[in-house]
C-alpha cells in the first residue's frame, strides 16, 4: 500500500509535517513497514481541503487531528 | 582578462559605550573589473574620530578611483582634515587596497597593521616598499594575484583586543594571522572571515570593545552562477520560452515551488521524487529531480532565505544554522551566498488558483515581494543580479 502525504505549501502550512510524523510512528507502531509505503509529493492541486492524502491513488482530507482516525479506518482496515 | 572577481566584507565594532565608530570603510567599485577599498582609523573615538576617518576615507577612494596617485590624495589629506585642537594634529590612519582588472592588488598602507594576505590559507609575506610622503611614511606594494587569495586589513582595535583583560599585550598581528590560517576554509566568504576574525576580537575584549575595531576581508574568486526558478509563467504559452531560458543557462539550478517543480521534470522527462526529512520543523522537506541541482517547496523556504539573506547582512549570526544545515532554505542560501557570484533569476507570474481562497494564508503578493527583496539583498551582498519575469 502507497500513502504519500502532500507537503506543498499550503498543505505545509495546515501541518502535514505531523501528519508525516505521525503515519510514520502508526507504521512502525504497528510493525507495517514493509506493507505501507510513506511518500511525499508537492501539490496536488486541492490546498482548500489540505492536508492531502493519497491511499493508493485515493484522496482524503487529513489534519494533525484526524490522523489517527485515517490510519485506523483508511489504512489498518485495508491491509488486513 | 580573466574569469576572477572580488568578493568584500567588513564590518566594525564600536568602541564600548560610543555610538559612532572612529573607523570608516569606502568601498569604491573602479570600471567592471578594479575596486579601491579604504579602511581608515580617525584620531580618538567618537565623533571626532568618525569625522577624521570618513573624510579620510572617502577622499582617497573617490580620488584613486579616478586614478589620481597617492601622493596627490595623501597631500590632499593632509591640507583638509581638521586639526584637533587637544593634539595640534590632524591625523587618520589607513590602509588602501585596489584590485586592478582583478589581476594585481595595490596594497598602501599608513599607520594600520599591515594587511595580512592569505594565500592557499597559507600567510603569504609580501613586498613592502617604504615612501615617505609629506613627511609621513608610506608602505606600498604591488603584486599579482591569484584565486582564493585573501586580505585582511584591520584597524588597530583589533591587535590591541585582549589588553590587561584576557591577554597581557593584545593580539598580535601573528597571533591573528595563526588564528586566520586556523579557522581558514575555501569555501567561507569574505563577510563570513571577517565576522569570524571579528567575532574573536569581540570575545577577547570580553564583549566591550577598548577601541573601535574594524576589519576588512577581500577574497579573489572565480564568477560562478546560479539560477533559480520560482513560479510557472503566467501565461501557459510562455512556459517553453520560460524553460528554454532558464535550461540553456551555465552554473547550477535550483527549481522553487511544487506546481514549478513538476512542470520542469516534465519538461526533462523525469520524475520528481520527494523526500520526507524534516530537517528543520518548519521548513517543507525538498525533493530530487535528475538535471536540477535542487528542488525546494516556494514560499516558506523563499521567505526563511530572505530571513537569512536580511540578517547575512547585519549581524551574521544565523550563520550557524544556515551554514552547515541541509533544508531546502539553509541548502539555497549556501548556493546564493556562499558559492554564487552572479545570479539569475525566472520568476513566473503565474496566480496558483489553488491558493486563492481567504483561508489560505499565502498570496501572490508574498512571492513577488519575497523575490524582489531577495534580489535586494543580493545586490548588497555584491552579487549580480538579473531577474526575468514570466
Amino acid at each position: 500500500m502507497k500513502v504519500v502525504i502532500c507537503i506543498g505549501s499550503s498543505c505545509h502550512l495546515k501541518g502535514s509535517r505531523q501528519v508525516v510524523e505521525k503515519l510514520q510512528t502508526l507504521v512502525r507502531e504497528h510493525g507495517l513497514e514493509d506493507k505501507v509505503e510513506l511518500g511525499g509529493t508537492f501539490c496536488m492541486g486541492d490546498c482548500v481541503n489540505g492536508v492531502n492524502v493519497t491511499v493508493d491513488g485515493e484522496k482524503h482530507s487529513v489534519s494533525p487531528e484526524t490522523v489517527n482516525e485515517f490510519f485506523e479506518k483508511e489504512v489498518l482496515t485495508k491491509i488486513q | 582578462m580573466n574569469n576572477l572577481c572580488t568578493d568584500i566584507g567588513w564590518m566594525s565594532l564600536n568602541k564600548h559605550g560610543e555610538q559612532l565608530c572612529g573607523d570608516h570603510v569606502d568601498i569604491v567599485p573602479q570600471g567592471k573589473n578594479s575596486t579601491v577599498v579604504v579602511l581608515a582609523d580617525g584620531m580618538g573615538s567618537g565623533v571626532k574620530a568618525n569625522i577624521l576617518s570618513t573624510l579620510t576615507s572617502k577622499i582617497i577612494s573617490t580620488m584613486m578611483a579616478e586614478g589620481m596617485h597617492v601622493e596627490d590624495c595623501v597631500e590632499t589629506i593632509a591640507s583638509t582634515l581638521p586639526i584637533c585642537a587637544v593634539r595640534g594634529v590632524a591625523y587618520s590612519t589607513f590602509t588602501i587596497i585596489r584590485i586592478i582588472e582583478n589581476e594585481e592588488a595595490e596594497i598602501i598602507q599608513y599607520d594600520n597593521p599591515f594587511v595580512v594576505l592569505l594565500r592557499e590559507g597559507k600567510n603569504w609575506e609580501y613586498p613592502r616598499e617604504s615612501v615617505e610622503i609629506g613627511g609621513k611614511t608610506i608602505y606600498k606594494t604591488r603584486i599579482p594575484i591569484q584565486e582564493d587569495d585573501t586580505f585582511i586589513a584591520f584597524s588597530d582595535g583589533a591587535i590591541h583586543a585582549g589588553i590587561g583583560m584576557s591577554l597581557n599585550f593584545g593580539w598580535e598581528r601573528e597571533d591573528i594571522i595563526d588564528y586566520m590560517e586556523m579557522m581558514y576554509d575555501k569555501s567561507y566568504t569574505a563577510k563570513t572571515l571577517n565576522t569570524i576574525l571579528l567575532d574573536e576580537c569581540n570575545k577577547l575584549y570580553g564583549g566591550s570593545p577598548g577601541d573601535d575595531t574594524t576589519a576588512v576581508a577581500i577574497k579573489v574568486r572565480e564568477r560562478r552562477q546560479v539560477n533559480l526558478m520560482i513560479g510557472p509563467p503566467s501565461d501557459p504559452v510562455e512556459l517553453t520560452r520560460m524553460h528554454d531560458a532558464f535550461f540553456s543557462e551555465s552554473g547550477k539550478r535550483i527549481v522553487c515551488g511544487g506546481t514549478t517543480s513538476t512542470l520542469a521534470a516534465q519538461r526533462l522527462g523525469k520524475p520528481v521524487i520527494a523526500q520526507l526529512d524534516y530537517l528543520d520543523a518548519e521548513i517543507p522537506p525538498t525533493a530530487k529531480i535528475e538535471g536540477i541541482d535542487l528542488v525546494t517547496e516556494g514560499v516558506i523556504t523563499m521567505s526563511r532565505v530572505v530571513e537569512y539573506a536580511k540578517d547575512y547582512l547585519e549581524e551574521n549570526q544565523k550563520y550557524s544554522q544556515w551554514g552547515y544545515k541541509r533544508d531546502g532554505a539553509s541548502l539555497i542560501s549556501r548556493m546564493l551566498f556562499e558559492e554564487a557570484t552572479d545570479i539569475n533569476f525566472f520568476v513566473g507570474r503565474a496566480i496558483n488558483p489553488a491558493h486563492q481562497n481567504p483561508n489560505l494564508p499565502i498570496t501572490f503578493n508574498i512571492k513577488m515581494q519575497l523575490v524582489e527583496s531577495l534580489c535586494d539583498c543580493l545586490k548588497k551582498m555584491g552579487k549580480r543580479v538579473k531577474v526575468s519575469y514570466f
